[in-house]
């Protein structure tokens, strides 16, 4: 019978502490009647196979250990959508986006490039690696810890307990527009087109009686097409506010209008558009070399606008494809 | 249209459905004492097939309740621990089985009333 009593040792080891050798008495017993009774019925010993196929009959021993194991979790089924969602949070909002900015850095930026694979492109992804390792580490060890004692704590600290039907959140509707969000896009898009029309008409501009910043002769474009911008997206957020729902015709154009102001804004970044600056009282290579990093500095931040960009015109596709075409349709 | 259901779903429901029963079955043949062995194999002849892994944690659960009284004796040479229902325990089987009555005789008259509604 040593089949019996190794197979009780390793139930034995994935027992509770507490009732280890109760559980494994009560279990021996029922193991030794059950060949006994084989024994009797078959008028002799059982051979090993027969006592190896009694064992198997009852399960991986661990397994069976398991079901006498209390149900343990460090978070329980209450925490864990809400552990679940904000780790998403943290997913979505920082990791892939840190991301996308190292790719389009490694893309665009031929500087940066270099930099990171100057040893080799080995050292660029370890480096990559261990720094979304050590802020991952940063982030979802205290994260996990405070739900932890959350779970623990629950009972003590009552917190199912005062609730209020009303203060739960709203039901909002993805494709619905408030009319707050479109009452401050009016305004903004108003000043903005007033204050861009008085101050930004020239590739000369001044800034007190102190500054004079000059910028290169593209600069027209720039400012026609976000003059343009300004009055359309005015446009656009003055029907939102009257009709506060998204429509597909509204959506296209918003999808128009944030594609052309990102891409606008990303040829900015690479265009080498301050052509100089000129300050009172400060010397002309200093002012000429304030330029010169202005100018490098948008440079080394064009891969982030192309990755902010890309962001903005995916969310505007998204809220294209959600939308319901019949309802869509039946609005402006 | 109705969607064929896999045979690990159709499992889990089971066993789900069992669950409760066995606690039922358990408390039942317990009127009479009897150890983890002999309770198996009566519930067996009777069409309830029960593992060890569920029915001694079941047992356990029961006893931590005082549902059953439990004691160790020798018999045949053996150490056994012998069950028994408690006193709180026949009562709780009794409101059991009421409630039991009552989910029995509600699905029935379910069953009845949603047939004559297709006839």
């Amino acid at each position: 019978m040593e089949l019996i009593e190794r197979y009780l040792q390793v139930v034995k080891f994935g027992l509770p502490k507490r009732q280890r050798d109760d559980i494994i008495a009560e279990l021996s017993g029922d193991i030794y009647s059950q060949v006994e009774e084989r024994e009797t019925a078959l008028g002799r010993k059982l051979n090993e196979a027969e006592v190896e196929e009694i064992l198997k009959q009852r399960g991986h021993p661990l397994l069976v250990a398991n079901r006498f194991s209390p149900q343990e979790s460090l978070i329980g089924p209450v925490f864990f959508p809400i552990y679940r969602f904000v780790l998403k949070i943290f997913a979505f909002g920082y990791l892939l986006p840190a991301t996308l900015v190292w790719i389009g850095l490694m893309t665009f930026s031929a500087t940066y490039r270099f930099e990171q694979t100057q040893p080799s492109w080995f050292h660029a992804f370890a480096s990559l690696f261990s720094y979304l390792w050590f802020t991952t580490c940063l982030v979802v060890v205290p994260l996990t810890i405070a739900f932890v004692v959350l779970e623990r704590q629950q009972t003590k600290l009552h917190l199912f307990d005062r609730w209020n039907p009303r203060k739960l959140p709203v039901i909002r509707d993805a494709n619905q527009i408030p009319r707050s969000s479109s009452a401050i896009e009016v305004a903004f898009n108003l000043i903005f087109f007033v204050w861009w029309a008085v101050y930004a008409h020239s590739p000369q501009v001044r800034i007190g009686s102190m500054i004079h910043i000059s910028f290169q002769p593209q600069w027209l474009w720039l400012f026609w097409g976000y003059l343009a911008l300004a009055l359309g997206n005015t446009a656009l957020s003055a029907t939102n506010l009257l009709l506060p729902f998204w429509s597909v015709t509204r959506a296209k154009l918003r999808l128009f209008s944030d594609g052309v102001g990102a891409a606008i804004f990303c040829w900015l970044m690479q265009a080498n558009i301050l052509a100089g600056i000129s300050i009172t009282n400060v010397p002309a290579e200093k002012a000429t070399a304030l330029a010169q990093a202005i100018n490098h500095w948008m440079t080394t931040l064009f891969p982030a606008a192309i990755v902010v960009g890309l962001v903005v015109i995916a969310t505007g596709i998204y809220r294209i494809v959600r939308l319901k075409p019949a309802e869509g349709d039946s609005l402006p | 249209m109705v969607m064929p259901i896999n045979s690990d779903a159709f499992e889990n429901l089971r066993l789900e459905l069992r669950r409760g029963c066995l606690v039922l079955a358990v408390l039942a043949a317990l009127r009479s004492e009897q150890y983890g062995y002999t309770l198996r194999k009566i519930l067996s002849e009777h069409g309830l097939e029960i593992d060890e892994g569920t029915l001694y944690p079941l047992l356990r659960r029961l006893e931590t309740q005082g549902l059953l009284a439990s004691e160790w004796r020798e018999e045949e040479k053996r150490k056994k621990r012998f069950y028994l229902l408690s006193a709180d325990g026949a009562l709780v089987l009794e409101q059991l089985l009421a409630e039991w009555r009552n989910l029995d005789s509600s699905i029935h008259t379910i069953l009845k009333e949603q047939s004559h509604g297709t006839d």
